[in-house]
């Protein structure tokens, strides 16, 4: 977190800006290149199409905390609330797949309760944060500890998506080459939140609330309600990553978000959204998003064991923040 | 202040300047030609001050006359941009408040700079602990004991040192801040020290304002000198030697206190009346009759109350009051930033309550804040993005805000405003004060309220762009909007205003027509305020 203080200095602003803007990018060519030459089968269909399927949920997640980055706060629960809505799909749809005529009916069922688990979620976050003033940092920790244990308490093992029940998660591995449904439907997503948050009237106030909230409230937008809105959106995109999630591996795992909340962080982080608010795009955090799938896509590929995969990746997005980060601002506080 | 009162005073001047104080020839600390020049304004414009050992001296001045900045440069909280300072005849650049305490400067600031959670031996030897250690561990008992003779030695033996600082009271916590400045500047095994009190009183009650008057003297008569800031003229020709005046960033004078009045010091601070042009006048209109807003009662808990009056279409509404009189605060809680405690307020007749600006805004109010750069704008967003802060809901064509209308907008104010920017896509921090003053009125213009608040309209901004304002300021009244306006000097609100309201210590002390042609005197006025 940062505080800024007015005093900014204009000196480099050039260089640093175009680093920010290309970081990404360049990461991902580099990375593309050094990947396809030195492993035979990198480029292949096959894992193509894999990493691009399993970017839609990241991509999903990255999305809604880009807006919530670019008003000046943070949700870490996101993860958690992904493995909640994760285990409570696949929990329903065990329960009650005998119960209606069709396996359908009891999926999307599911889904709705899923959903709705998230939008809650998010509200009751929004609130926390916004009426008792409670900083997000703190209460979304808060929140990621509840429904952590929250999932764990529903099931402590993996539950697998009844055989009955396949057909209405296969809609999960329709590609169009290697271009799957799901990562078709996170890029609707993100690009429609690029639009909401670019050209809408509370698009717009997001920006302006992270550049400077005072301003923000004494020009007379309802900041509060912006906060509340993109807290219950964010909530209802955790949800939904859980619920592709649980459609890609035919199975929930109430752990299967905790590995998410630092590559969320990271993705946006990467693609130029600011940690410190006001400044960033959706379109950047898809370029984010790629990054950090590729480097994950790489070193399962070459066979980097999962312990160590975690220190490569700490001590990368250490050094990616390093770079990115706006020091500009003289007399900043960091904390 | 009354007639009765003032005469009064001035008995007590000649009371209390009758004993002659002993006072050394050397110059104890002199600045010469200083000035200080914040982006592109200038608070200082060459100020002269000179203090003598056993001297107390008083600092007069409207707000922003530059008492202030000239002493957070003494005190090194912030570097002049040129001129020389001497202390005991050598040459004194200190580049922290740290330097200054071992040169024996010392201050008491305005905004209260103890560490509220440690108590108040901490406090009192904050940054000197090293002297208490014995071996790795800090001997409290032994910093404790040393505190209370500090405290002692100016005449508080009621405090315990061992107390936590956010327990006690603000005027307490003024002595114990005096206390602590004594002794640094103590310790700096200086000669003569230097003694600078930024407004300590407006905190302090009768008996504690008496003790500090008496510790005051006791630190002069040890051969110290005391530089003393209030905006409470009994105060200042009640305890000082010499006084200096100073106005818009310069030294007007200064003069023996067994000489001043209060009448000549307002005179002094006050200066000539600016010329008419400078503010329009020609253009002032008469407000016409229809009320756009009424205020009955209003008041805000410990800061104003009993605040009456209305606002009409084309009024230009003046409230005058030095920093503490509640005057901002009465633009808080109208443009619904804090909630009244008391009072009701009427919007066109219609009784309103606001618990946020942008239910303020629905109503057609909307402020200009105070500090441009913490609540007037975005600097990390572009020209046109600011100037659209406050309407993008208007500009909207179904859910989406045209990219068009924005920039269309942006380049109509640019021109019609003169903005001094590379284009509407310029970020605002490139921008100098008076054109991103200019951004916020564009935005204020631009988003349809008719009741403006503005406070503080011309802070930081240089003299020509001051004028562009005062003209903007008459446009927007002959469109029929109506403005309240705290201005940055008297002058100022005299020479914008149809109507004054004066206010002092949360009360309302005086209200004045001022047609264009018959503006009521800067004395009348000031005389009110202080």
């Amino acid at each position: 977190m940062t505080t800024k203080s007015p005093q900014t200095v204009k000196k480099s602003a050039g260089v640093r800006d175009n680093i920010m803007k290309y970081f990404s990018f360049s990461a991902i060519i580099i990375l593309v290149l050094a990947l396809s030459i030195t492993q035979e089968n990198w480029l292949g269909t096959t894992n193509l199409s894999n990493l691009l399927r399993d970017t839609a949920p990241l991509m999903i997640m990255s999305a809604g905390m880009t807006m919530v980055l670019l008003f000046g706060s943070i949700d870490l629960s996101m993860g958690a609330v992904c493995s909640v809505s994760n285990v409570t799909y696949v929990h329903f749809m065990l329960a009650y797949q005998d119960a209606f005529i069709s396996p359908w009916i009891a999926s999307i069922l599911g889904m709705l309760v899923s959903l709705a688990f998230g939008l809650g979620s998010g509200i009751a976050l929004g609130l926390i944060h916004v009426k008792l003033k409670v900083p997000s940092f703190i209460a979304s920790l808060g929140f990621m500890s509840l429904w952590q244990s929250v999932a764990l308490l529903i099931t402590q093992n993996p539950e697998s998506v009844p055989k009955a029940m396949w057909g209405t998660v296969a809609w999960y591995k329709i590609a169009f080459g290697v271009l799957g449904l799901p990562l078709v439907f996170a890029l609707l997503i993100i690009v429609l939140l690029h639009c909401i948050t670019r050209f809408t009237p509370s698009g717009r106030a997001i920006f302006a609330i992270g550049g400077n909230e005072r301003t923000a409230r004494v020009a007379g937008m309802s900041v509060d309600r912006t906060k509340l809105i993109v807290f219950a959106v964010n909530g209802l995109l955790a949800a939904l990553a859980g619920i592709f999630l649980a459609a890609n591996l035919r199975s929930s795992a109430p752990t299967i978000g905790d590995a998410f909340t630092l590559k969320i962080v990271a993705a946006c982080a990467l693609g130029g959204t600011s940690l410190a608010g006001g400044k960033g795009s959706e379109l950047g955090t898809i370029l984010g998003v790629f990054t950090v799938a590729i480097i994950e896509n790489g070193m399962n590929f070459i066979g980097v064991d999962a312990y160590s995969q975690n220190v490569v990746f700490g001590i990368f997005v250490l050094l990616a923040i390093a770079i990115t980060v706006d020091r500009r601002v003289r007399g900043q506080i960091v904390k | 202040m009354s007639e009765l009162e003032r005469n009064e005073s001035q008995a007590a001047v000649i009371e209390t300047a009758e004993p002659a104080h002993h006072i050394g020839t050397e110059v104890l600390f002199s600045a010469k030609d200083i000035t200080k020049t914040f982006g592109g304004t200038k608070a200082l414009k060459g100020v002269e001050l000179e203090v003598h050992a056993g001297e107390i001296v008083g600092l007069v001045g409207e707000n922003g006359a530059g008492k202030s900045t000239l002493l957070k440069i003494i005190i090194g909280a912030q570097p002049q941009t040129s001129g020389t300072m001497m202390f005991h005849g050598k040459p004194y650049e200190p580049k922290t408040p740290m330097d200054a305490n071992k040169a024996g400067v010392g201050m008491v600031f305005q905004e209260q700079s103890l560490i509220v959670t440690l108590n108040v031996a901490q406090n009192i030897f904050f940054g000197h602990e090293k002297e208490f250690k014995s071996g790795p561990i800090i001997n409290w008992a032994k910093m404790n004991k040393e505190a209370a003779d500090v405290l002692a030695e100016v005449d508080i033996t009621d405090i315990l040192p061992t107390k936590k600082v956010s327990d006690l009271n603000f005027a307490t916590r003024q002595m114990v801040e005096i206390a602590k400045v004594i002794n640094v500047t103590k310790q700096s095994g200086a000669e003569h020290c230097l003694i600078l009190l930024d407004e300590p009183t407006s905190v302090l009650n009768e008996a504690e304002v008496q003790n500090l008057y008496k510790q005051m003297r006791k630190i002069a008569d040890r051969g110290h000198a005391v530089i003393f800031v209030s905006h409470h003229l009994d105060e200042i020709l009640h305890i000082t030697d010499r006084i200096y005046v100073y106005k818009d960033g310069s030294s007007v004078g200064s003069l023996d206190t067994k000489d001043a009045t209060e009448a000549k010091l307002y005179e002094m601070m006050v200066g000539h009346d600016t010329t008419t042009e400078y503010y329009h006048l020609d253009r002032q209109t008469r407000p016409k009759d229809d009320v756009l807003l009424e205020v009955k009662d209003l008041g805000l808990h410990g800061i104003f109350k009993h605040l009456n009056f209305q606002l009409h279409r084309g009024e230009v509404l003046g409230l005058c009051g030095v920093v503490g009189s509640g005057a901002e605060e009465v633009c808080e809680v109208i443009c619904g930033d804090e909630k009244p405690s008391f009072g009701e307020m009427y919007v066109r007749g219609e009784k309103v309550k606001f618990s946020a600006p942008h239910q303020a805004l629905a109503k057609g109010i909307l402020m200009i804040p105070k500090e441009r750069l913490f609540e007037g704008i975005v600097s990390t967003l572009s020209v046109e993005d600011n100037i659209a802060l406050s309407n993008a809901k208007q500009l909207a064509k179904g859910p989406f805000v045209s990219a068009a209308a924005v920039r269309q907008q942006a380049d109509r104010w640019i021109k019609d405003l003169r903005i001094k920017t590379s284009g509407a896509k310029e970020l605002l921090m490139q921008l100098s004060g008076g054109n991103q003053q200019k951004v916020v009125f564009s935005r204020a213009l631009a988003s349809g309220a008719d009741i403006l608040l503005l406070n503080h309209p011309t802070r930081g901004v240089d003299v020509g762009a001051k004028e562009e304002i005062y003209a903007l300021i008459r446009t927007m009244t002959d469109e029929g909007k109506a403005v309240i306006v705290l201005g940055d000097t008297t002058d100022e609100c005299i020479g914008l205003c149809s109507r004054l309201i004066v206010m002092k210590d949360g009360l309302v002390t005086g209200e004045f027509e001022a047609p264009a042609d018959h503006k009521p005197s800067q004395l009348d006025v000031v005389s009110l305020m202080m």
